[in-house]
């Protein structure tokens, strides 16, 4: 469904809505506990500070009596499916909440055969939106507060959930802060584009919050590790962190769902989801390609088809 | 003698110590975060904001290269780094937070091992601390042991007054140089009333029956719990202003190349890897408990000193919210 199509013009979305969407995600979680449909649930829980969520992985009714979902639940869950996680995996079925961003993440962990969807259970969240870094957090979400990535967001519906908490609200007439720039950096000179890249990358101190947060990031070994040979430096200067970024965005290239959590927990701010945006958008120029709007097959760079588009070699 | 300094005498400061040929590090906008890096001008400091990274990078850089090698006519040529080339320097406006960590750090850096990469630049340097009077919900340095005003580690502390100047305080014999320098930008006098501190959301803490609920409680449930949801990567160790792990790479080729030192954190699943292939942190509930662990108990059993100042960065940049303050909370109610 496409949310854009009612689209109202509300200006901001109250703490009731989110309110009713925890009230939601309770009842749902209590529920597959009590039925053991699952063997915990991963979602949020509140943090001690005024307007924060942490994720948790919820296994007791009483736990997940106190789930919530706010503005303040950032992360992409389905990290702690394929990384920290795993063992949880290995108990049974799991329950897990998920905003739309999520979802695709999901949908291309099955593509990918990280996840079996039989393996889980899917609380949908009908996001609006969530708060962007730094922002004051209120409980209301806004124009002021709301992350750079949810301007854009054309999955405020979950497609694929087994439940859906929420019904259908949006803000109305965000400006798309990532698509001007996207646009202003792509009409750069190339030099002067490589200088804004090699500007952000030399403030990169190589935390690796990027990888660590991102769910198709689940390589056991991963390059940037490999010090016998050295494959990419792991020191922070420039030419490893140039190295690691660009290793990033091509390894990610097709695959990348737009949750924009490397972005996000980035301690630099280092624009990395323009990276993702931009190799997106070669994915759908040059196959028609949008990662985890389902779960297919195989994804448009790991097969081989006779009429590929071979223009590319000069 | 109690001395003021106008916020403009201290911008005035900044330049002479330029053009002294000094290094000046503060809080700088360098594009949308301010870290500490040099300063070109007085016009430069900006003390709105509490830096994205602390300020023990002028002592413990990111990245230093501590020798180079080079194969020449068949045998390998070696090259140290010349530390006698570290500049002079003063730090300026860092907050108590992060002016006291080298005051932490200078126990481990000079123990059995001397590091003199960090000693020659702490040797070299003074400290203006300034008093914090910013802060937010994720601040906890009262909570161990320091506070928005505590001039540990400051060699001269300025306190900010409503009318905009700076109560100074020469708190060491290189603050006092500091000021005997430049006298004519101080002003005798006790000055005005100071610009009030803001309330943390932390309590104070007994550090002493966390370190003892430590000692009894390396196998805890607790530290599955809180590593549940780690997910392993370095940002509070790198931003941390008294974490001081780090790696050593050789980075180039097998003919010509450097030896680096660099941050590494204890998050890092490979981070207590053996050459051998075992790893006695394989999990990560065994890694964040050596986190805690380091900082308030290992630390202050070898050196009496907390590893930890405070700063709340760790809770500000943890990607799923792990909240230390919140923990040692939790660990400070426990009645075992």
């Amino acid at each position: 469904m496409n949310a854009k199509a009612n689209k109202n013009h509300v200006t901001s979305i109250e703490p009731a809505y989110y309110q009713a969407v925890t009230e939601a995600i309770r009842k749902e979680a209590v529920k597959i506990l009590k039925d053991e449909t699952v063997v915990g649930v991963v979602g949020y829980l509140p943090g001690r500070r005024q307007g924060t969520a942490s994720p948790a992985l919820v296994t007791t009714v009483e736990e997940a009596e106190k789930l919530i979902f706010s503005p303040a639940c950032v992360n992409n869950l389905s990290v702690y499916l394929t990384k920290a996680k795993k063992g949880v995996l290995k108990q049974g079925k799991v329950g897990i909440v998920a905003k739309g961003c999520d979802m695709r993440a999901l949908a291309g962990l099955m593509t990918e055969s990280q996840l079996q969807r039989e393996d889980l259970f899917i609380i949908g969240v009908v996001c609006p939106g969530v708060y962007g870094f730094g922002v004051e957090r209120t409980g209301t979400l806004t124009e002021a507060n709301i992350a750079r990535k949810c301007r854009e967001c054309t999955v405020h519906m979950p497609e694929g959930a087994d439940v859906a908490a929420g019904t259908h609200t949006e803000l109305a007439d965000l400006t798309p802060e990532e698509a001007e720039e996207m646009a202003r950096i792509e009409a750069m000179p190339q030099a002067e584009r490589w200088a804004f890249w090699k500007e952000h990358f030399s403030r990169c101190i190589r935390c690796m919050a990027c990888r660590q947060v991102c769910p198709f990031c689940y390589c056991e070994q991963c390059l940037c590790d490999k010090n016998r040979p050295q494959a990419v430096e792991s020191s922070p200067r420039p030419a490893g962190n140039m190295a690691w970024h660009l290793v990033r965005a091509m390894h990610l290239a097709g695959r990348c769902g737009g949750c924009a959590e490397c972005e996000r927990v980035c301690p630099m701010d280092i624009p990395l989801n323009l990276l993702n945006r931009r190799m997106a958008k070669e994915l759908k120029e040059l196959y028609d390609f949008e990662a985890g709007l389902a779960p297919v097959d195989k994804g448009p760079l790991n097969q081989y088809k006779e009429d590929d588009d071979q223009s590319f070699i000069k | 003698m109690p001395q003021i300094i106008t916020e403009q005498n201290l911008r005035n400061l900044i330049d002479l110590l330029v053009k002294e040929a000094k290094l000046v590090v503060g809080p700088k906008l360098s594009g949308s975060v301010v870290l500490y890096e040099p300063l070109t001008a007085g016009s430069d400091l900006t003390l709105d904001a509490l830096p994205r990274r602390s300020s023990k990078e002028l002592f413990f850089p990111i990245c230093e290269d501590i020798l180079s090698y080079k194969r020449e006519n068949g045998s390998m040529k070696v090259t140290d780094v010349d530390r006698s080339q570290f500049p002079e320097a003063v730090l300026i406006g860092a907050p108590p937070c992060d002016a006291g960590s080298p005051a932490i750090l200078d126990a481990v850096m000079s123990w059995d091992y001397k590091d003199e990469f960090y000693l020659e630049r702490r040797r070299k340097s003074t400290i203006v601390g300034i008093a914090c009077t910013k802060g937010d919900d994720a601040c906890f340095c009262r909570a161990v042991g320091l506070a928005p005003d505590a001039e540990a580690g400051s060699d001269l502390f300025l306190t900010p007054l409503k009318d905009g100047s700076y109560a100074c305080k020469a708190v060491t014999e290189k603050g006092e140089a500091l000021v005997a320098a430049h006298r004519n930008l101080f002003a005798e006098g006790a000055g005005g009333d100071p610009v009030p501190f803001v309330d943390q959301g932390v309590g104070k803490l007994d550090l002493v029956k966390i370190k003892k609920w430590l000692e009894e409680h390396f196998e805890d449930p607790l530290w599955e719990k809180i590593a549940d949801i780690c997910v392993g990567c370095g940002a509070c160790a790198f931003i941390c202003p008294a974490c001081h792990c780090f790696d050593i790479n050789d980075e180039g080729s097998t003919d010509d190349g450097v030896r680096r030192k660099h941050w590494d954190a204890c998050g890092f699943a490979k981070f207590t890897n053996h050459a051998s292939g075992h790893n006695p942190r394989d999990v990560q509930n065994k890694r964040y408990r050596n986190r805690i662990m380091h900082k308030f108990k290992y630390y202050d059993g070898k050196f009496g000193k907390t590893l930890c100042t405070g700063c709340g960065r760790c809770i500000r940049a943890c990607p799923v919210g792990i909240d230390i303050a919140e923990i040692l909370e939790t660990i400070n109610s426990k009645q075992d």
